[in-house]
């Protein structure tokens, strides 16, 4: 009785956040995206899915979501995984901490200064010129989706190259020294004995990146000037500008279901990996 | 003293050598792990490397296995030099103290893991095979597809010498494997152990800082001390005759005192004790006259009478070990030392005791006159 | 981006940024409304006993006024004098639109004391309840006579004062000639529109608001600026598409990128055009000749303002001629204010950017209180920037 009791209590507060922070915006949301936009913005009560048979006007926004957010993810993935196990792996134990700290200190500007140093960096003036120096005329990064995949590497390498180096740094290095001992060579062992090890971090960098990518605003709108929109974008302009919040609501329920819908596809995936692994025969 | 001199591999290997470390060395910045190393390993021979922690036994051990190259001197491997050859090109496989097991594998990968590195491919069912017949031979028949964590820790100490075996490699490397094994266990992997060397004819390279383990298992043992080789020799050999009061100590237990050479006759010196009392030892090589020696005398080299020659003692503690009894005595000048009296001594003379006054001899030839180092 | 009381929108980090590069604010105002010297700041907050508080003579107006505002809008120093003069700090927060700034009003919790509504909102404030009526007894430097009517008139609904004007000004583009034929500015929103597609591409930007993005492509077909008929309004939108791959951006914050030279051509309010001719010779301040905007800023407080007395004391601060003077200097829009426009330079007094030719102006419409309303431009807008 008194365990339970004591499980209650350490339970509460976390209950009470989720419930305020989570249960209830998303019950008002899902009630709203019933209902129909007032005469000048707002929401007005109803019961109707017109909102939702509108959603394909928003298609783009969600194309752009589902292809960049996986993109950057994997981009993401690309460049802190050798960054992550050269930290964990290779470097010396004080230059580890010094490439570490330079990894967060990015973190500790907000994203907001930062874009605008990619601004100016993609602008014209920037890499651009530079390049016009080798020879290449009239390259234009900023406000393309290449300008907004570099921004989404930039932003949340941090955010990937953590749980990986957690993970690295973990792993220990006598299974590497094994691996070579028994006629490995050192792809082999990355590939047998370092990667399936790693796994856990990867899949918790990706699964963190991707889900802060679906919901991405910023990054697009200052570096796709408006141009690169995602359904993060199309939320902002539905309750911002057009204050259509019965639509704007349809259009937050869609993203939340579509997102639980791939990251639990992506868990059952990286389960079944995981199992796999216990299935295969000896060879 | 310079421990080459006791390094003869012409002599003392006798089959060929499968392995040698000549002249090596290995810094770590300022850290000597290890210095000017000469030893020869022959082929099927059991050797222990053995000596207290920090002496350089496991950079040996890793020199050997590659994954530390040499500061200076060579590494061969069945005569090559291989002193830059990477472990994974090295016929040599190793026990890693903590296994190394690979957590994400079966038992069976695990083990499976060198052979499926070998170029040109095996054929699985050769591998299969393989596989089984190494976990009969580590008694695991039938753990194929268990996880390597559930297993206990002697199970994972089979599973990761099956791993090395399988390969069949030239040289087999063992880091203190037995260390994490309760003390029943240990006795009982380091008999295992023993009989599959023999059985499977493969080169073994121990390290350990136990010496019953030592003395057990091997066939030869390499003492070391501070980055050197001290002593290399058969358990008999170090035992009747350390090169200095170190191996001394280290390979059984005897009685040192501490004394000056002061004559020198054939193969027996004269040496002062720093009583005064003058004592009859059998020389040791480079023993000189004038030099500060230290004299070994194994417990169970003294007899104890009740009466007759010898120097006198009192008896302080009697510790009755069924085959031995074990008695700390007392001389009024040179201090308490332990004998060890077969059963049958004392069928003779009668059970000592406790305050006893006896006499205690020994043979002039059972001291040793060493290097006090 | 929607801002709040401690967050910093781009447009205002850009404009602050460009304010202290240019050395008219100190290196200490930037760091604090930036956030950057938000450490401090939060220091001082703790412990209220730090802030040095003068006594006053009108009596205590609180500690600080919350102002919403639009980017590039206001002299810092005039802030400075007022905190100064009252010891209320005035914090600003920054707008790209109307439709913004009504949406946080009609969301709540707004928690400002003056906003800066333009004149065809005005009435759906009203209708709203979103706005107090003004006590003009409060507002003593509110001179009405002084003031043209045709830019303060919207701030009367139903014969009652809500809003007292702030600046007007009209929306035209900025060309860089740099890049045209012959060093020739263009003339019309059609050209503006078609070398967008053609000679421009990939260099255009167009703000992101409905009311002069929709508005300004209704004229290139000579339709209202104000336009809610559905046919014309296909036709903007089937042009705002096919000009969409062409666009360099869709942002308000226009002089980041007319300054760097990305962009060669833009949408912009008169100011900005005044302080892009200023400092870049080569950029020209067109209006279309089909017409455009024309509109007229006014000061309001939203209903539930929580510091009251402070709002009516900034307001009337910032209405003080003088100050208005300064004001002026700062951000290049004319006032409606007889009186501060006579304390003004000649030079700026005759200035064309300011105070266009009689028939561009005449051309130009007032923004109608539907097109702020109205579904169909709001979605057109969304449908065209989700594109
Ligand atoms: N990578 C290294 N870097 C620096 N010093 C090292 C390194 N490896 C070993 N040493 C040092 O070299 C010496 C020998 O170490 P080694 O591990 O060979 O000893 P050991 O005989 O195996 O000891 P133990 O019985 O405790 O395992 C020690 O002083 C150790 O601190
Ligand atoms: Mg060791």
């Amino acid at each position: 009785m008194k365990q339970r009791t004591r499980n209650w209590l350490l339970l509460a507060p976390a209950g009470t956040w989720f419930l305020v922070m989570l249960i209830v915006p998303l019950t008002v949301v899902l009630i709203f995206s019933f209902g129909e936009r007032g005469a000048s913005g707002g929401y007005v009560p109803a019961l109707t899915l017109e909102q939702y048979a509108n959603l394909p006007a928003r298609w783009t926004a969600f194309k752009n979501t589902m292809v960049l957010a996986p993109a950057g993810t994997m981009a993401a993935l690309l460049i802190a995984y050798p960054l992550a196990y050269f930290l964990a792996v290779r470097a010396s134990p004080r230059w580890k901490t010094i490439l570490l700290v330079l990894v967060i200190v990015p973190f500790w500007t907000s994203i907001l200064i930062r874009s605008y140093a990619w601004i100016f960096l993609l602008g014209g003036r920037g890499i651009p010129a530079l390049l016009g120096w080798a020879g290449l005329e009239d390259i234009r990064l900023i406000n393309t989706p290449f300008a907004v995949l570099i921004g989404i590497i930039y932003g949340y390498l941090p955010l990937m190259v953590f749980p990986i180096f957690v993970s690295l740094d973990r792993l220990d290095k006598r299974l590497l020294e094994a691996s070579s001992d028994l006629g490995a060579r050192p792809w082999h062992t990355f590939v047998h004995v370092t990667l399936p090890l790693s796994i856990p971090g990867i899949a918790t960098g990706c699964m963190l990146v991707f889900i802060l990518l679906m919901g991405e605003f910023l990054i697009p709108a200052m570096l796709g000037g408006g141009k690169v929109f995602f359904v993060g974008n199309a939320l902002v302009d539905l309750f911002l500008q057009s204050r259509n919040w019965a639509y704007g609501s349809a259009v937050a329920v869609t993203l939340v279901v579509v997102m639980l819908v791939t990251v639990t596809a992506y868990m059952r995936l990286i389960k079944r990996l995981g199992a796999q692994r216990e299935d295969v025969a000896i060879m | 003293m310079n421990s080459a001199g006791y390094i003869q591999p012409e002599a003392n290997v006798r089959q060929t050598a499968i392995a040698e470390l000549k002249g090596v060395s290995k810094h770590f910045g300022d850290v000597i792990a290890a210095q000017d190393l000469n030893l020869a390993i022959g082929e099927g021979e059991f050797l222990s490397l053995l000596g207290p922690s920090g002496c350089g036994k496991t950079t040996a051990l890793r020199m050997l296995a590659g994954f530390e190259a040499p500061t200076s001197g060579e590494v061969l491997l069945d005569g090559e030099d291989v002193s830059a050859l990477e472990p994974y090109h090295r016929p040599v496989n190793m026990v890693f103290q903590h296994y190394a097991l690979f957590p994400h594998m079966t038992v069976a990968q695990n083990i499976a893991y060198g052979l499926k590195q070998r170029r040109p491919r095996l054929p699985k069912a050769v591998i299969a095979e393989k596989v089984s017949h190494a976990l009969e031979v580590v008694r695991l028949d039938g753990y194929d597809r268990r996880r390597v964590w559930e297993l206990s820790g002697g199970q994972q100490q089979r599973v990761a010498l099956a791993r090395a075996i399988v390969n069949e490699p030239k040289l087999l490397l063992l880091d203190e494997p037995m260390a994490a094994l309760d003390r029943k266990l240990r006795k009982e992997m380091q008999l295992e152990l023993k009989t599959l060397q023999r059985k499977l004819g493969i080169t073994f390279v121990l390290v350990t800082h136990d010496q019953e383990e030592a003395l057990s298992m091997s066939d030869r043992i390499c003492i070391m001390r501070d980055g050197r080789i001290v002593q290399v020799g058969s358990p008999q050999d170090l035992y009747d005759h350390p090169s200095s009061r170190y191996v001394a100590g280290f390979v059984g237990t005897s009685n040192f005192f501490d004394g000056t050479v002061t004559a020198r006759s054939g193969n027996l010196v004269s040496v002062r004790l720093e009583n005064g009392m003058s004592v009859e030892t059998s020389r040791a090589d480079g023993i000189d006259q004038g030099q500060e020696v230290c004299i070994s005398l194994r417990p169970e080299q003294i007899r104890l009478k009740r009466s007759g020659e010898g120097v006198p003692v009192s008896v302080t503690n009697r510790i009755f070990l069924g085959e031995h009894t074990e008695y700390i005595v007392n001389h009024q000048t040179l201090g308490e030392f332990l004998v060890l009296s077969p059963r049958q001594s004392e069928l003779n003379e009668g059970q000592f005791d406790t305050g006893d006054l006896l006499v205690a001899s020994w043979e002039a030839t059972a001291a040793l006159a060493l290097d006090r180092t | 981006m929607s801002n709040n009381n401690n967050y910093i929108s781009k447009q205002k980090f850009m404009e602050e940024l460009y304010r202290y590069k240019k050395g008219s604010v100190t290196r200490r105002h930037f760091m604090n409304v930036t956030g950057l010297g938000a450490a401090s700041a939060v220091m001082g907050a703790a412990m209220p006993g730090l802030l040095p508080r003068p006594a006053f003579a009108a009596g205590d107006i609180g500690d600080r006024v919350i102002l919403a505002t639009w980017p590039n809008y206001h002299d810092p120093a005039n802030f400075d004098a007022f905190s100064e003069a009252t010891g209320a700090r005035v914090q600003v927060n920054v707008f790209g639109s109307n439709e913004e700034m009504l949406a946080k009003l009609q969301a709540g919790g707004s928690g400002w004391d003056v906003y800066v509504p333009t004149n065809y909102t005005i009435t759906t404030y009203v209708d709203l309840d979103l706005i107090e009526p003004l006590d003009t007894s409060r507002l003593p430097n509110y001179n009405a006579p002084s003031y043209d009517p045709r830019y303060a008139e919207a701030g009367s609904v139903g014969g009652k004062l809500y809003a007292v004007p702030k600046n007007w000004g009209s929306t035209g583009f900025v060309v860089n000639t740099k890049h045209t034929d012959g060093g020739q500015p263009l003339t019309t929103w059609k050209e503006f529109w078609d070398i967008t597609m053609n000679q421009f591409s990939g260099r255009t930007t167009v703000h992101d608001y409905q009311l002069t993005t929709i508005g300004n492509a209704l004229k290139y077909f000579g339709y209202s600026f104000n336009s809610i008929d559905e046919k014309e309004l296909a036709d903007a939108e089937q042009l705002l598409l096919d000009v969409k791959p062409h666009l360099f951006a869709i942002s308000s914050d226009i002089q980041p990128s007319m300054r760097s030279g990305d962009s060669w051509l833009a949408m912009a309010w008169s100011g900005d055009g005044k302080q892009l001719n200023t400092d870049m010779p080569e950029i020209a301040y067109v209006l279309g000749a089909e017409g455009g905007e024309l509109w007229s800023d006014y000061y309001a407080i939203p209903k539930g303002a929580p510091h009251m007395d402070a709002a009516y004391a900034l307001i009337n601060f910032m209405l003080d001629p003088a100050v208005n003077t300064k004001e002026v200097l700062a951000h290049g829009y004319p006032t409606a204010d007889a009186t501060t426009t006579a304390m003004l330079p000649v030079a700026l007094q005759n200035d064309p950017i300011l105070y266009p030719a009689q028939d561009l102006l005449d051309a130009l419409e007032f923004g109608a209180a539907a097109t702020l309303t109205d579904p169909n431009r709001a979605e057109l807008m969304a449908r065209f920037k989700s594109a």
